[in-house]
């Protein structure tokens, strides 16, 4: 066991840490940026007066909350060639944009509710100085809000980060891709195994760390 | 200077104001008195828009402000309102706070309304607070910048709602000092509050709403002193002791 994990390391390391990490950074970068500007304007569209684009934006949360992603990543697999097969675009494309819709959902929430959190007496007294509601938003309501979001995202980017991992059903390249090379190149599962492990751990734990160091920072500013 | 006229309220099946139609005159001191759940708050709250009445209108020197195409914010800059949970802007310092709005709303320059900031914090007593937040304010503190902020917008009229209920009972009077201060300087002033013996000081009307109407006004004396209506009686019965 530890002679194989030592011969794995020593000869797959490339494959696993430049390919198939970067792979799945590269896939969770994606996927989160996307998210935060989707899901921006989603959980704009939620907060609408106007009911059909709130209920259109309730519905997809809804409907991306309540699927699986293995699901939704089959459906973005075969849909975008089929649709828009115009575009050409590769595997790995179709699989971050699946992502970045999962993540749009989760993040519109997040928001959501980063910005539910902050009082509504915040809101109150900025209208009662007679600030309009943008006014009220932008320099008294989301100020706050960011401080409940930012953290919240950073905890978002972790998920992605674990969940990305289903992207190597369709081998596009990533973390647990890489798993599967190795695999199948020398017949050994649990020693690969264990050591893409202990970098989907080291990295959640450090970017949960640095969340959590940066939390603290944001709770200090008041 | 605000008139209302025949203003309904309900929040769901809950029908909280029946018809209150009141006339605060310019440089007057109101204080509404009553129950909880009598109406005091949400009479309050209609006078500057917070709560939409959805019967009566209401008139600001003259202009209804009730009406559907009416910009209300422009109405609000005329009247500050101070609450009871002082909803100060954690996130902006002491001096920020103050000059948030008058700033945006382009009432002032940033430099005229630091100049203001200043001097109102002189006035309560809070001039050494200029650059913190908030958080490190005490609630008697918080209040008095809740109070300056709404200050320097400089507005007509003041609203206060129960000011001094979230305070602990030593914090109470630093607040009503300043309230008094600001009457004292002719400032129209409605005030919701529980402190009996401060209404009755600083009054020139009081009213008592139960029920979802003025069940009695008058005179500090008339109402405290001789009251007629029995529901005003059994409540200071209540709350005199």
């Amino acid at each position: 066991m530890v002679e194989n994990f030592i011969f794995i390391v020593g000869k797959y390391w490339k494959t696993f840490l430049v390919t198939g990490l970067l792979g799945t950074l590269e896939l969770t970068a994606i996927a989160v940026a996307f998210g935060i500007v989707f899901g921006s304007i989603l959980a704009l569209l939620r907060r609408s007066h106007f009911w059909p684009l709130k209920w259109l934006a309730a519905i997809y949360i809804e409907v991306v909350r309540g699927t699986p992603l293995l699901l939704q990543l089959y459906f973005f697999y075969f849909m975008i060639p089929q649709w828009f097969s115009a575009l050409e675009l590769d595997k790995f494309t179709c699989v971050a944009i699946a992502l970045a819709f999962n993540s749009a959902a989760y993040v519109s929430e997040v928001i959501r509710s980063g910005i539910q959190a902050v009082e509504r007496g915040q809101n109150e007294a900025a209208r009662c100085l007679g600030l309009s509601h943008f006014q009220s938003m932008l320099y008294v309501v989301m100020p706050q809000a960011i401080k409940n979001i930012l953290p919240a995202l950073g905890n978002e980017f972790v998920m992605m980060l674990k969940e990305s991992s289903l992207a190597s059903t369709f081998l596009v390249g990533d973390l647990m891709t890489s798993y599967k090379i190795v695999n199948g190149a020398t017949y050994l599962t649990l020693e690969p195994l264990v050591f893409v492990a202990m970098i989907y751990f080291v990295m959640t734990f450090l970017i949960s760390k640095l969340v959590g160091i940066f939390e603290r920072r944001m709770a200090q500013s008041d | 200077m605000i008139k209302t006229v025949d203003l309904h309220k309900s929040f769901g099946k809950l029908h909280v104001l029946k018809g209150v139609s009141e006339h605060i005159a310019p440089q007057e001191v109101v204080s509404i008195i009553g129950p909880s759940g009598g109406g005091k708050s949400t009479f309050l709250r209609c006078l500057n828009m917070m709560e939409v009445p959805e019967q009566g209108q209401i008139f600001l020197d003259g202009v209804e402000i009730t009406g559907k195409k009416v910009n209300v914010d422009k109405y609000r800059q005329r009247m500050g309102m101070v609450f009871q949970q002082f909803n100060v802007f954690p996130h902006l310092t002491v001096e920020k706070n103050i000059t948030l709005a008058p700033v945006l709303l382009k009432k002032k320059t940033e430099k005229e309304a630091r100049e203001m900031a200043a001097e109102l914090l002189a006035r309560v007593g809070l001039s050494d607070k200029l650059h913190e937040h908030p958080g490190r304010l005490s609630g008697g503190q918080k209040q008095r910048l809740a109070i300056v902020r709404a200050l320097a917008m400089e507005p007509e009229i003041m609203l206060f709602d129960e000011p001094t209920s979230a305070l602990d009972p030593e914090m109470v009077g630093e607040v009503l000092s300043v309230i008094k201060g600001l009457v004292k300087d002719g400032m129209t002033t409605v005030i919701v509050t529980h402190e009996m013996g401060f209404a009755r000081e600083i009054s020139d009307r009081v009213l008592f709403m139960d029920g979802g109407v003025i069940a009695e006004e008058g005179t500090p004396e008339q109402v405290f002193g001789a009251p007629q209506n029995a529901r005003t009686k059994e409540f200071l019965s209540k709350v005199l002791y």
